[in-house]
């Protein structure tokens, strides 16, 4: 019977090891490569020279910045902007399921199309919200080329397209906190603002914490938005690491550097969320202690 | 009010997209032209080739990835959610980790095995790698799904006799099918938006399916920058999806929403 | 009876004439072009006449995006993918290096034989080969030139503080806001500009495949730049500035000087254009005692060395590189030629009477490092340089890191280099 299930899972299981692990266990011998056309393209073992450029690449380290950066101002703006979003669609009002419907369209559309559209609204001086400074009277922002700007307006198109999900998820916890909570929570008459830090916040935590990893994980591989956005400029000032691990492959030819840096973000991306998960499990364990 | 300024947010950047889109050039680029004109859809509709195509290429890309993803992650989901406990649990957090993975790292080993394997420029071909990513968030809501049957029915079933397949195919599968409608749409959603793997492993002009297609036109932009064309093949790529959203919004939002629980 | 006899005879040789129509179809060879679309678009009229010329070949041109990356990025993607639809590709100068190292170029010299190059003008026959093989032959010659308004003075500056001292009374008189534009944007467009002024005060990019960032010649030069807009000379948005932009500004009169490639002459002098017939060209300054560069930036055929079809895909090369296509080119899109006896064209010199100048122009004209990891020496040196004119960092500081960063890369990159 048993191996009879496993059979049933072979297939899924083969091709979620050729797609995840094999890339991962490649990346690994070839950072010990060098591919690049100076070697004609073909692989030359170099020992650990790779993780040493690596370790003293400045772009890399920059790179990591402005990647982390990225992730921790939209992560946090997506989740807040998700909760809020989440509340009032939570709220008993007429068109609910239109509104939710139409609050979602963000996250289906693909992220490239909608790359080239704030590119457009972001366009100085002809954009939408320039145009509107200049009607004001105000001098125009330059969203994308300033490098103390543009990372900002990255930020806000990727808010802008991810918040409708994490306003999911944070809805579908909401649904599930059963409502005489807060009606014993009226009797006792505490404000509404207490009912949600008493009762809502803590019961959503679990909810809050996957969509964290989720989209946390999803920001420090971002890639799409901004090579369509800003294509890492301007002064190179947002380009994340997956971006520069793309042009170390596709514009050097440069493939073993390619593997190292796309390793390098995976130990980043593992590092963090690792260490969000542990937090999480950390302070939750202190809070019921102290309960 | 406030939901006054929720579907502003929402809907604001599409409908300037719209807007631009109707407008001639010169409006856009500051000088005081009134009138609409259809001309940016016009060209985008003939160019070369033609925007049809692109779209026709996500279709047939996002119908393959989503029987092949379905093909497999249903009798894995079933195994899953009929494994003893133990072995499930580390399994399943093992695909949830996988889900949560961000796929633009993996394009450089999946480059080099589409060039191995000669699967470079099919688009069939690309099913393989969108199914291997979309796998992990398909097991997770079919198998929560499926643990949501109760076994005494797929006892009784055994005791009149029926085999796996049989049990699966008229007693199970029945019961999935909204959990298998959401997971499709989701599969769909997915290959239908997916970039960096398309572009590295689509090189014909005429075989590019949306995402990497928009791309391309925005990289083509050094003299004059072509913001109506822009602006009409957003909306053009947009459509599909809102038309998509609109007539599916159940299953995709309790398909997101199962996820989110049960996972 | 004999009209059945007839119509099996009419069946028979309708039968055998579809059959050779078949077989004739058969044996036309594809040849398939990757062009930037500016050039697809300019050689449109070609395509077509040799279509019609050439029974046994079908051209087609497939228009690649406009930008010249993002043309290499599609053409580099599907040869990594060893799946390229393409026989030949339309490259620009620095590709050269890093296409033939990976293997994907054709020598031509067997193809094309060894006098192929003596029609070249001086300055175009640079960049086409190297290593002992010619892997390029070149269709249309650029090179930087500095354009001056002869309605604002006599004669152009030819050293960097003359062309500081006019641009400043120019500015001080009130006759134009700037003194000089160029391209000061984080591109190729930057390390283009920095050569000509780099070879102007003396120095050089590599010597001996040895940076020479750090020289003192190469400080002066970022040295110039900065100054340039520390005074005002150089409007602070050039550190956003690509061609359009700098030739914008110029053309509404806004500037003396500006740097660009030859396109920008033709749209000066178009109709509309307030400053036609007010505009000049001339070589780039420099201190007295060394060279007035111009960086050279040629476009020209390479055939891949994964064609099917190589020999009709040389046919197309010379066909479209010949002296009657280069000079159809020049009459009707203004493009500069590369050979002699096209720059020598009498029915052309009238035409355009700046080919003389286009003629020594080029033959000043200097390349960038011909080396396969010429993409990121260049990627490294604009970086730095643009975070001098944005004002973000100290001239000597920044080009210490390029010449360290430009070590370390050449010393790394495959291995043993």
């Amino acid at each position: 019977m048993r191996w009879r299930l496993w059979l049933l899972m072979a297939p899924a299981l083969a091709l979620l090891l050729a797609v995840f692990a094999a890339p991962l266990l490649h990346y690994l011998w070839l950072s010990t490569q060098a591919q690049t056309v100076l070697t004609g393209l073909r692989p030359q073992p170099i020992g650990a020279q790779q993780w040493l450029r690596l370790w003293n690449d400045g772009r890399f380290w920059q790179d990591t910045w402005q990647t982390l950066r990225f992730s921790a101002a939209s992560v946090s703006l997506e989740m807040l902007l998700g909760l809020v979003v989440a509340l009032l669609l939570n709220q008993p009002l007429r068109g609910r399921a239109l509104l939710r419907t139409i609050s979602l369209l963000p996250w289906a559309l693909p992220t490239t199309v909608m790359a080239l559209g704030w590119r457009w609204i972001f366009n100085d001086p002809y954009g939408p919200i320039n145009r509107l400074l200049a009607w004001l009277g105000l001098g125009a922002i330059p969203f994308l080329s300033n490098p103390a700007i543009t990372w900002m307006a990255a930020v806000g198109a990727d808010t802008w397209k991810t918040t409708p999900f994490v306003a999911l998820l944070l809805l579908a916890g909401l649904q599930t906190i059963p409502a005489d909570l807060y009606e014993a929570a009226a009797l006792e008459g505490a404000t509404p603002w207490q009912a949600l830090q008493r009762i809502t916040l803590p019961l959503l935590t679990p909810y809050v914490l996957i969509a964290l990893l989720f989209r946390l994980a999803q920001a420090l591989g971002v890639f799409d938005l901004i090579q369509v956005l800003t294509g890492g400029g301007p002064a190179g000032s947002t380009e994340s690491l997956a971006l520069y691990a793309y042009l170390n492959a596709m514009r050097f030819l440069d493939f073993g550097y390619s593997a190292t840096l796309l390793l390098g973000s995976f130990a980043i991306l593992l590092l963090l969320c690792s260490t969000a998960a542990l937090a999480w499990r950390w302070s939750s364990r202190l809070q019921g202690e102290l309960r | 009010m406030a939901r006054l300024l929720l579907l502003l947010w929402s809907l604001g950047p599409m409908l300037w997209q719209l807007y631009s889109s109707l407008r001639p050039s010169e409006a856009l680029s500051g000088v005081d032209a009134g009138g609409w004109t259809l001309e940016h859809y016009r060209q985008l509709l003939q160019g070369d080739p033609p925007f049809l195509t692109y779209l026709i290429n996500s279709v047939v890309v996002g119908g393959s990835s989503t029987a092949l993803t379905l093909a497999l992650a249903v009798p894995c989901a079933y195994a899953l959610s009929r494994l003893g406990r133990r072995q499930a649990r580390s399994l399943t957090a093992l695909v949830a980790a996988a889900a949560a993975f961000p796929a633009v790292l993996l394009f450089l080993a999946l480059l080099e095995l589409a060039r191995d394997w000669h699967l470079a420029n099919q688009l069939m071909a690309l099913s393989l790698p969108y199914a291997g990513l979309c796998l992990p968030l398909a097991i997770l809501l079919l198998q929560a799904a499926f643990a949501d049957i109760p076994m005494e029915l797929e006892e009784a079933a055994l005791i009149e006799g029926m085999g796996l397949w049989q049990r699966l195919r008229w007693i199970l599968l029945p019961l999935m099918a909204p959990a298998i409608a959401s997971s499709a749409l989701l599969v769909f959603l997915f290959s239908w938006n997916e970039y960096p793997i398309a572009l590295t492993w689509l090189s014909r002009t005429e075989l590019l399916t949306l995402a990497p297609a928009m791309a391309r036109i925005a990289g083509s932009s050094v003299y004059t920058i072509p913001y109506g064309a822009f602006a009409a093949a957003t909306v053009l790529g947009s459509a599909p999806l809102i038309l998509l959203m609109l007539l599916f919004q159940r299953q995709i939002i309790s398909g997101l929403t199962q996820g989110a629980i049960k996972g | 009876m004999a009209l059945r006899w007839r119509l099996l005879l009419v069946t028979l040789t309708a039968a055998l004439l579809i059959g050779f129509g078949a077989l004739a179809r058969a044996r036309v060879e594809p040849v398939s072009v990757l062009m930037p679309a500016p050039f697809a678009d300019a050689s449109a009229d070609l395509v077509q006449e040799f279509n019609s010329s050439h029974q046994g070949i079908q051209l087609t041109v497939t228009r690649g995006p406009l930008e010249t990356e993002a043309v290499s990025d599609l053409a580099i993607s599907s040869l990594l993918l060893e799946n390229s639809p393409y026989d030949l590709l339309l490259m620009d100068v620095t590709w050269t290096p890093k296409y033939a190292a990976a293997g994907w170029l054709e020598p031509l010299e067997s193809w094309l034989g060894t006098d192929a190059m003596e029609d070249l003008a001086a300055g175009a026959e640079l960049g086409n080969a190297f290593s002992g093989h010619l892997w390029r032959f070149p269709l249309v010659a650029d090179m930087g030139l500095l354009y001056w308004r002869t309605d604002l003075m006599e004669a152009p500056p030819r050293t960097p503080a003359e062309l500081v001292a006019i641009s400043r009374r120019l500015q001080r008189e009130s006759r134009v806001t700037w003194g000089y534009v160029w391209q000061g944007k984080q591109y190729e467009g930057l390390s283009c500009v920095y050569l000509e002024v780099l070879r102007g005060f003396g120095g050089s990019w590599l010597m001996d495949d040895q940076p020479q960032l750090d020289s003192p010649a190469a400080l002066a030069a970022t040295g110039w730049l900065q100054d340039l807009v520390r005074q005002g000379v150089t409007p602070a948005a050039v550190a956003n500035m690509g061609e359009p932009e700098a030739l914008q500004l110029f053309q509404a009169g806004d500037a003396a000087f500006m740097r660009n490639w030859p396109y920008a002459w033709a749209e000066l002098n178009k109709p509309e254009s307030p400053l036609r017939g007010k505009v000049a060209f001339t070589t780039m300054v420099s201190d007295v005692g060394n060279p007035h560069a111009a960086t050279q930036g040629s476009w020209g055929f390479s055939l891949l060395a994964g064609s099917k079809h190589k020999a009709a895909a040389v046919e197309v090369l010379r066909y479209l590189t010949s002296a009657e296509a280069q000079k159809q080119l020049n009459l009707r899109w203004g493009y500069t030629p590369t050979r002699l006896s096209v720059f020598e064209d009498p029915e052309l010199l009238a035409a355009n009477p700046a080919l003389g100048d286009l003629q020594q122009a080029l033959a000043a004209s200097v390349l960038r490092p011909l080396s396969p990891v010429y993409a990121q020496l260049s990627d490294l040196l604009y970086r730095e340089l643009n975070t001098v004119i944005t004002g973000d960092r100290a001239d000597q500081t920044a080009m210490q890191q390029v010449q360290s960063n430009s070590e370390r890369l050449l010393r790394t990159s495959g291995g043993q280099g």
